[in-house]
């Protein structure tokens, strides 16, 4: 793995931060990545499910080059990387600093259990009394004051949640290793001064902070007795009370910070002071806290208030550059006015509780009940836009996420009681299915087959059925009617709001929100602040699913990498540590057997003398030894002083819980000097967790696994990692928008680049795109854009040139090109980048091309911009929506024509205000942030009429002299025909990609079936090709508008760099090779590798695999009919010694 | 033949059904240890000898479990053994071994409840077939 000097933050470790973090990573730089909560995964921890695939997938995030740098295993238990060093529980306490030198501390909770010594038994659990919300399982279930944050998590040590712990010490008294330390010295001594004028609210406060919280209290009446109070005695926090005779609150914040600036207060308000207290907390208070109090809230608040002050800060980290991806919170329906019953029906939901009921790991275990009394689930209902799209609970936006989720929901539920037998009705209530994404609509066509109903209208109450068997909904459909429908249970897809602590994060960096409270980008970008080298990732700018959230995640990576790069970040580490492990390839095997006895919880009645003799029957078992516990640090030392003395070249140990091993064995590795691969941990825990049936269980057990463990490792290899050269080159096709973005991100960290332009000039579409809608001027991005590419060093641009063939693989791709001119020449690159694009589409539909007054959108832009056209002189203007799209055979939505029909009748209402529009639509698409525009066009009186496709509108051209357009179309609200006299009709026909079939075949990579770009996985590889080196972007990837093409350029030139980075890239140690002696030439292998990894090499006549391709699944070997083909680590002679371990 | 406890060899894929595997474990979910996990880092890469191996070495049920399908972190590896272990189960009884004793099934990385349910089924008609046979009739 190569390494820099650079080095970056990321702040949040959801799957934004984890696919920044990797992207920096594999590029090189050090990574450092803080997590508030104790776990990484963010709220894909708890979502087990994700569309198209209905499953999971999510550890295709995983390194496919340089693999044995970062961890091999399911990315929901955790991650490791060689260049990532992750801090759970750690917030960011301050940053200092230029871009490219940021000086940050972070601050790291502690907790009561110490995680070098908890060995995981779950002794804890068992005796602790305190019952809890489950906040995993969305508060569904319980657990206790001491607990796993997640089950399947790494590192799986127990923690105890200080808020609800009643320290009764029963967990520290059952720890077998002691790592408990609940006593906490520090509270007693912690005085905090309660500052009220009620006796009651003093006494009680004492009280509580006394006897549960364990702190020491002070009271005072009034503020001048409180500033007494403090200057005589003073105090570690003070509880102010805002409303008192005399001096108030405020002023004696006032008063108290001039004497003592860094007094923490906290104010306590009634509910009508409320604002008040939001603005002394602009002078300086702390947090406030609302009367009355509850004190199971308030006592956990003030543990956290003082655990963050009592928390030492440190350690501080110099960074080139911060990426903050905090990903996003959820809107809690208890909040909003009209709840739908949520909080008082149990069979009432949100979508995330919902997520939990379905998963494996939730309350109950995957199985469709209901809460409130475990009975089967029969009939589920969606309400969509729970807190989105919705001015009363201030969010006029839309979350983009909830409608394609209630889908997959809808779709998994429905597998589910399919495979239980059972029946299960589904119905989603919408105002717009907003399925705006690549391949949304197909998903939605595809539920809508298998069953799942479509209700539009809004859903108006939802109360308990009079028979008290299940809920009943009462909702208006678009023509008015009310229907009353039944479901036993009701989910609600609630929205997006920005994530807990954005608001202090973002004041600390001193970065912009937006009036949401999202972080505020910069113009075109999706990922740039106002400050350079501070960017946003994953959804922490706003409203993204998980696949914008990934694309937006390496978008963010790269705008850092550039500013770390741009400091001097990418130099090569000097005394960068290469490791140098013995040489044993030519040894026979010489096994140490390392057995922890878990303190002889595991050993327990075993004949050691027996099994290390029996062990030792195999030859290559040269030591067999027993260790208490290898798991702590002194264990640790132990092993790695048997090792030292006895210098074996295979190392078995037999612990438990082999996942935590994974970065432990790395380190070991580097201090022996034995390849870590010649290393392996295996679980004989669980062997003696429940004995079977046999005389002597556990021994048979423990022995089974370790001579398993010991036939794997005897074939271990120690070969090294094969490595392919790289050209240290990139190649961009196309020269819009997005392929000039792509060019100059990879030129900006001094790799040269070629960018082919097929036309005359660079540009593409931004030559006819005049503004945004939110009124941003195009034409200075293009021309800014165009001068910067011209003029970079590092860029060659190829105008009036396209590609005629190509060949190659990552690392090495051979293009031809030809010019104008009809002259042919090769480039060499290591990296391909297709940028080439999009058009509108051409349609026949709706009399187009019969009248000059049919028009596109595309035209109306022009016409609008040139002054052919006059607002004006219109009376009525029709737009459709959805032209020809949607529907099959372009069965996709564009995305952007919604945005653009609300950008041009908004124009038009603002040039002539008695102007009439009226648009026909199926689904507005104002996603994200547009929502707004879409209810600024109604307010200025846009008519919006649904149709649908068995009721299209129909365009007639008048034979009279005038020739006027009359639009008839089913008014669904009036249910009725009605024909409009229009001056213009302006037809949104959508995107279609221009990506020559023969371009792609020519780097070997594919088209989906709308001839876009196939991405080698929608969700966690979005802008890659399944052939590695190959990436795509801009609008032949999907369609999408500016920002988000250059976000998907970004994106493509960081995973692009990645691969040039280096001269060598090195593949993973699992990886397939050829017996040649054996091989017959069969060229099964070829066929069946799904990477194109394999190839014959007919100068050799013989099967090559190229090492970066190859990603060792095996495929290749198992169609082998000759065992020639094989993997490093699953060798057939392995495999088949295991099967005798494993029978013996 | 009510003490047969059948010993059951089970190829898992290193992505899913390990996953689920240890999160049975960690999770402390109670499940017949009659199984012996071997990892593999996709059911595609599991050799149709390495089946008849472990049945001719005396397993008396042989598991293979991997990604669901569309879940498979190299793309397609599970078709693959969907394939595989439909024309293996044919060409079982030929070598003496109902079809019954070998079994496909796609267990994800959180449903580690459904790991320990599919070992309790399995170990249940392994009882109902009775021992494996094939070890005692055939001379390997």
């Amino acid at each position: 793995m190569q390494t820099k000097i650079g080095k970056a933050l990321v702040i949040g470790g959801g799957i934004g931060g984890i696919r920044s973090a990797l992207d920096l990573a594999e590029f090189g730089y050090g990574v450092t990545l803080i997590e508030r909560t104790p776990h990484i995964g963010g709220i894909l921890s708890q979502l087990d499910y994700q569309f198209p695939t209905n499953r999971c997938g999510m550890c295709k995030m995983l390194p496919l080059v340089e693999r044995d740098a970062s961890s091999q295993f399911c990315l929901r238990k955790g991650l490791f990387h060689e260049n990532i060093d992750i801090r759970l529980s750690t917030e960011l306490a301050s940053v200092e600093g230029e871009p490219g030198q940021f000086k940050v501390t972070l601050r790291q909770e502690k907790n009561p259990v110490n995680p070098e010594l908890c060995i995981g038994c779950g002794k804890c659990v068992e005796v602790c009394p305190v019952d809890t919300a489950d906040a995993f399982n969305a508060g569904l279930s319980t657990r206790k004051a001491i607990y796993l944050p997640v089950p399947h998590n790494i590192p799986n040590t127990y923690r105890i949640d200080t808020g609800v712990c009643t320290q009764c010490g029963a967990c520290q008294d059952a720890c077998p290793t002691g790592a408990i330390q609940l006593l906490d010295e520090g509270r007693i001594t912690f005085n905090i001064l309660v500052v009220d004028d009620e006796l009651i609210v003093r006494d009680s406060l004492k009280e509580w902070l006394e006897v549960e919280g364990g702190f020491q209290v002070s009271m005072a009446e009034s503020g001048p007795e409180a500033l007494e109070h403090i200057k005589t005695h003073g105090c570690q926090l003070m509880l102010l009370d805002i409303k008192m005779p005399g001096m108030d609150g405020v002023e004696v914040l006032q008063k108290a910070k001039e004497l003592f600036p860094d007094l923490p207060v906290v104010m306590m308000t009634a509910y009508a002071t409320v604002e008040t207290a939001v603005e002394a907390m602009k002078i300086g208070a702390l947090d406030y806290l609302i009367k009355p109090f509850d004190p199971d809230a308030l006592i956990p608040k003030v543990i956290q208030i003082y655990q963050n002050l009592s928390t030492p800060v440190g350690p501080e980290l110099e960074v080139g550059a911060i990426v903050m991806s905090g990903g996003t919170s959820y809107y809690n329906p208890a909040e909003g006015k009209d709840t739908y019953g949520y909080g008082s029906l149990p069979d009432v939901v949100t979508s995330i509780e919902f997520e939990r009921l379905l998963s494996g790991t939730g309350p109950s275990g995957g199985k469709l009940v209901r809460p409130s009394d475990g009975r089967p689930i029969t009939r589920i209902a969606w309400l969509q836009c729970i807190g989105s799209r919705d001015t009363q609970s201030d969010a006029d936006f839309c979350s983009t996420i909830c409608c394609m989720y209630a889908i997959k929901e809808a779709m998994v539920a429905r597998e589910r009681a399919a495979r239980d037998g059972a029946q299960l009705d589904t119905s989603i209530y919408y105002m717009d299915m907003r399925t705006f994404g690549k391949s949304f609509q197909r998903y939605r066509d595809r539920s809508e087959a298998s069953g799942v109903a479509f209700k539009r209208g809004r859903v108006h109450s939802v109360v308990p059925d009079p028979s008290g068997e299940d809920l009943q909904l009462r909702w208006v459909a678009t023509d008015g009617t009310v229907a009353t429908d039944h479901a036993d249970l009701v989910v609600l897809s609630v929205g997006q709001r920005p994530a807990e602590g954005a608001q202090a994060l973002t004041d600390m960096l001193g970065i912009e929100r937006n009036p949401w409270g999202f972080v505020q980008t910069e113009a075109f970008s999706l990922t740039r602040t106002a400050r350079t080298g501070i960017v946003a990732s994953g959804a922490f700018a706003g409203l993204k699913d998980i696949s914008e959230s990934v694309i937006q995640a390496s978008a963010a990576a790269l705008a850092a990498s550039q500013t770390i790069h741009g400091a001097g970040g990418s130099i090569g580490l000097k005394d960068c540590p290469k490791t140098i492990y013995d040489d044993v390839a030519r040894q026979l095997p010489r096994i140490l057997v390392a057995i922890c006895t878990c303190n002889n919880a595991v050993t327990k009645g075993l004949d050691q003398a027996a099994l290390v003799h029996r062990l030792q029957n195999d030859p290559a078992v040269k030591q067999v030894h027993f260790l208490d516990h290898t798991c702590t640090a002194e264990g640790w030392q132990q092993l790695e002083d048997l090792i030292k003395k006895h210098r074996p070249n295979r190392v078995l140990i037999g612990a438990c819980l082999p996942y935590v091993y994974t970065r432990k064995l790395k380190q070991l590795g580097r201090d022996v000097a034995l390849d870590p691969r010649l290393m392996e941990v295996v679980d004989i825990r669980s062997a003696s967790l429940q004995p079977e049936a046999s005389d002597n269980p556990t021994a048979a057990g423990i022995e089974r696994i370790l001579t398993m463990g010991i036939a794997r490792l005897r074939h271990a290899s120690p070969n090294p990692v094969p490595t392919v050269p790289v050209f240290q080159r990139a190649l961009v096709v196309g020269g819009g928008i997005a392929g000039m973005t792509a060019a100059l991100s990879i030129a900006d960290h001094g790799f040269e680049v070629d960018l082919i332009e097929q036309s005359d000039q660079l540009g593409g579409n931004l030559h006819w795109l005049h503004h945004l809608i939110d009124g941003q001027e195009i034409e200075p991005l293009l021309t800014e854009t165009r001068d910067r590419v011209n003029h970079h060093p590092q860029i060659d641009v190829h105008l009036t040139t396209r590609i005629v063939a190509a060949f190659g693989q990552a690392g090495t791709f051979y293009s031809t090109i030809e010019d104008g001119d009809g002259q042919a020449r090769q480039l060499t690159h290591g990296a391909a980048i297709l940028a080439t694009g999009g058009s509108e589409a051409a349609t026949t539909a709706y009399g187009f091309g019969n009248s000059d007054r049919i028009i596109t959108q595309k035209m109306l832009e022009a016409q609008l911009h040139d002054g052919a056209i006059d607002p004006k002189a219109l009376k009525t203007v029709v737009m459709i929506q959805c032209v020809d799209s949607r529907e099959e055979p372009r069965n996709y939505c564009s995305r952007v024509c919604c945005p653009t029909t609300l950008k041009h009748a908004l124009a038009l209402k603002n040039a002539n205000p008695d102007l009439r529009i009226v648009v026909f639509y199926r689904d507005m698409m104002a996603t994200g942030f547009m929502e707004t525009y879409f209810t600024q066009a109604r307010k200025a009186g846009v008519t919006f009429i649904p149709y649908t496709l068995d009721g299209k509108p129909e365009v007639a051209v008048g034979a009279t002299g005038d020739q006027r357009l009359m639009v008839t179309a089913h008014e669904p609200f009036l249910d009725r025909p009605v024909e409009i006299s229009a001056d213009r009709v302006v037809l949104a026909t959508g995107i279609v990609p221009s990506l020559p079939q023969d371009l792609v075949q020519a780097y070997g990579v594919d088209q989906d079936e709308d001839a876009f770009f196939q991405e080698a996985e929608s969700k966690w590889r979005p802008v890659d090709a399944l052939k590695e080196g190959v990436f795509a972007c801009g609008i032949c990837h999907s369609p999408r508008n500016i920002g988000e093409s250059i976000a998907t350029a970004e994106a493509a030139a960081e995973r692009a760099l990645r691969i040039i980075a280096s001269e060598r890239v090195a593949s993973g140690s699992i990886i397939a090779g050829v017996h040649e002696s054996l091989c017959a030439l069969c060229e099964r292998c070829i066929e069946a590798c799904p990477y194109d990894a394999r190839m014959l090499d007919p100068d050799g006549e013989r099967i090559v695999v190229n090492p970066v391709m190859c990603q060792g699944c095996g495929a290749c070997a198992a169609v082998c009919p000759n065992d020639a083909a094989y993997v490093e680590g699953f060798d057939a002679d392995q495999v088949m010694e295991v099967i005798d371990a494993a029978l013996n | 033949m009510e003490n047969f406890e059948p010993v059951i060899v089970a190829f898992v894929c290193n992505w899913c059904t390990y996953t689920a595997a240890d999160l049975a474990g960690t999770s402390r979910l109670s499940y017949p240890k009659n199984v012996r996990l071997i990892r593999v880092m996709c059911t595609g890469m599991v050799d149709p000898q390495y089946v008849i191996k472990a049945l001719l070495e005396g397993a008396d049920g042989v598991l293979v479990s991997g990604c669901h399908p569309g879940d498979c972190h190299y793309i397609n590896g599970n078709y693959k053994a969907r394939r595989r272990i439909k024309l293996l189960k044919e060409i079982l009884p030929q070598f003496g071994f109902e079809p019954e004793r070998l079994r496909l099934t796609w267990i994800g990385a959180s449903d580690g409840i459904q790991f320990a349910e599919i070992m309790r089924e399995l170990v249940t008609e392994l009882k109902e077939l009775g021992p494996s046979q094939a070890k005692l009739k055939m001379v390997v």
